[in-house]
C-alpha cells in the first residue's frame, strides 16, 4: 500500500495527482466503466475489503439492486462482452494500473501529457472504426432487402413518363398571384463612393452611376460587365 | 448514522459480539454481557465525506472495544477500517487492522 505522502506522480492513462499530501487516482466505475474523477461518485467497501467505485448514483443504485453489469445494455462491460466495442488493442496497454510511483521528472511529465492526448485520439479513432465496420454489414443487408422489395413490388411503381401523362396521378397546376407586399424587395445600399446591391453582387461606383441611372438591375449588369473605364 | 440504540458489529476478537450504542464516550468496565463498555466505531453504512471529495461507505456498522486510553481490548481486528482513525490517534487499532481504507 503506497504511503499517502508521496511526490507528484504522473502515470500514463491512470493519473495519480498530489493534492493536499494525499494521492488521488482516476478510478473506473465498477458498473459502467467510466472514469471517476476526484470529487465524484461513491466508494463502497465490502466486508471482505473489496472496494467498488461508482461514478454516479445510477451505477450505485444498480449495484445495490444486484444487477450484473454484463447484462445491462448501456455498460461498457456489456458492450465489450457482446463485441459492440473494441476489446483488444495495443492502446489499452497504456492504461493498465500501475502501483509503483515514479519519481517526478518534468520531462517525463511533459511527454506523458502529450502522449496521453495522442493515444486518446488513436484509441478513439480505432474504436469508431470498429463500430463502423460492425455496422457495414447491416447497411449492405438493408440495400439488398430494398432491391429485392423493389423487384417484387415493381408493379406498384409507375414510370415517370406514365405519371406525367396520367392526369389522375398529378396535382393540377394553379396560377396564383403573389401579393405585392410579399414580393421581396431588393434594396440597394448607398454610400459615398457608389451604391451596392450585395444580394445580387452588384457594386456600382459613383462614376458609373451616371451611366446606370434609370436602368434596372439586369441592364446594370450589362453595363458593368462591358467594362467601362471610370 | 450511529445513534443510541444502534446495534454495532464488533470487529475484534474481544468476546463481545454485538454492541448497542447508548451514548458517546462512556467510562470502561470489565467485559461482560450487557456491560457498558467503550468502543470506537471503525466503519459505518452511512457515507463518510473526506476532504479530497471522496465519499466512502462500508458494508456494516462495526466497532472495536477499547479501554480508557483508546487501546483495543482484543488482539485482532477484522475487516477494513476507516482512515480517519489514524488522525484521531487510534494508532494501535490502525496498526492491527488488516486494511485501512
Amino acid at each position: 500500500m503506497i504511503s499517502d505522502i508521496v511526490n507528484v506522480i504522473l502515470c500514463l492513462g491512470n493519473c495519480v495527482l498530489l493534492v493536499n499530501l494525499r494521492r488521488m487516482r482516476l478510478e473506473k466505475c465498477w458498473f459502467c466503466s467510466s472514469t471517476v474523477y476526484p470529487g465524484h461518485g461513491i466508494q463502497f467497501v465490502r466486508n471482505d475489503a473489496k472496494i467498488f467505485h461508482f461514478c454516479r448514483s445510477k451505477c450505485h443504485k444498480n449495484f445495490k439492486m444486484k444487477r450484473n453489469p454484463r447484462k445491462v445494455k448501456w455498460t461498457k462491460a456489456y458492450r465489450r462482452l457482446h463485441g459492440k466495442d473494441m476489446t483488444q488493442d495495443s492502446t489499452f496497454e497504456f492504461e493498465r494500473k500501475r502501483n509503483r510511483p515514479e519519481r517526478y521528472d518534468r520531462n517525463l511529465a511533459e511527454n506523458t501529457l502529450k502522449a496521453i492526448k495522442k493515444i486518446d485520439k488513436i484509441r478513439s479513432d480505432r474504436a469508431s472504426d470498429h463500430i463502423k465496420n460492425r455496422l457495414k454489414t447491416g447497411k449492405v443487408q438493408r440495400q439488398k432487402e430494398a432491391r429485392k422489395q423493389l423487384e417484387l413490388g415493381i408493379h406498384l411503381v409507375k414510370a415517370p413518363l406514365a405519371l406525367a401523362q396520367d392526369s389522375s396521378l398529378c396535382l393540377p397546376k394553379i396560377k396564383a398571384m403573389c401579393p405585392k407586399h410579399r414580393q421581396k424587395r431588393i434594396s440597394p445600399w448607398k454610400s459615398e463612393i457608389g451604391f451596392a446591391v450585395p444580394r445580387l453582387g452588384i457594386f456600382v461606383h459613383q462614376n458609373l452611376m451616371h451611366a446606370t441611372r434609370g436602368l434596372n438591375y439586369q441592364e446594370v449588369f450589362y453595363v458593368v460587365s462591358s467594362g467601362l473605364e471610370f | 448514522m450511529i445513534q443510541p440504540q444502534t446495534h454495532l458489529n464488533v470487529a475484534d476478537n474481544s468476546r463481545a459480539r454485538e454492541l448497542m450504542c447508548i451514548r458517546e464516550a462512556v467510562p470502561n468496565t470489565p467485559l461482560e454481557r450487557s456491560e457498558v463498555i467503550t468502543a470506537v466505531i471503525i466503519s459505518t453504512r452511512k457515507e463518510l465525506k473526506r476532504d479530497n471529495g471522496m465519499i466512502i461507505r462500508y458494508d456494516d456498522n462495526a466497532a472495536v472495544v477499547i479501554d480508557q486510553e483508546g487501546n483495543p481490548k482484543g488482539t485482532q481486528i477484522f475487516g477494513a477500517i476507516a482512515r480517519e482513525l489514524r488522525q484521531l490517534n487510534f494508532t494501535k487499532i490502525v496498526s492491527l487492522a488488516p486494511e485501512v481504507l
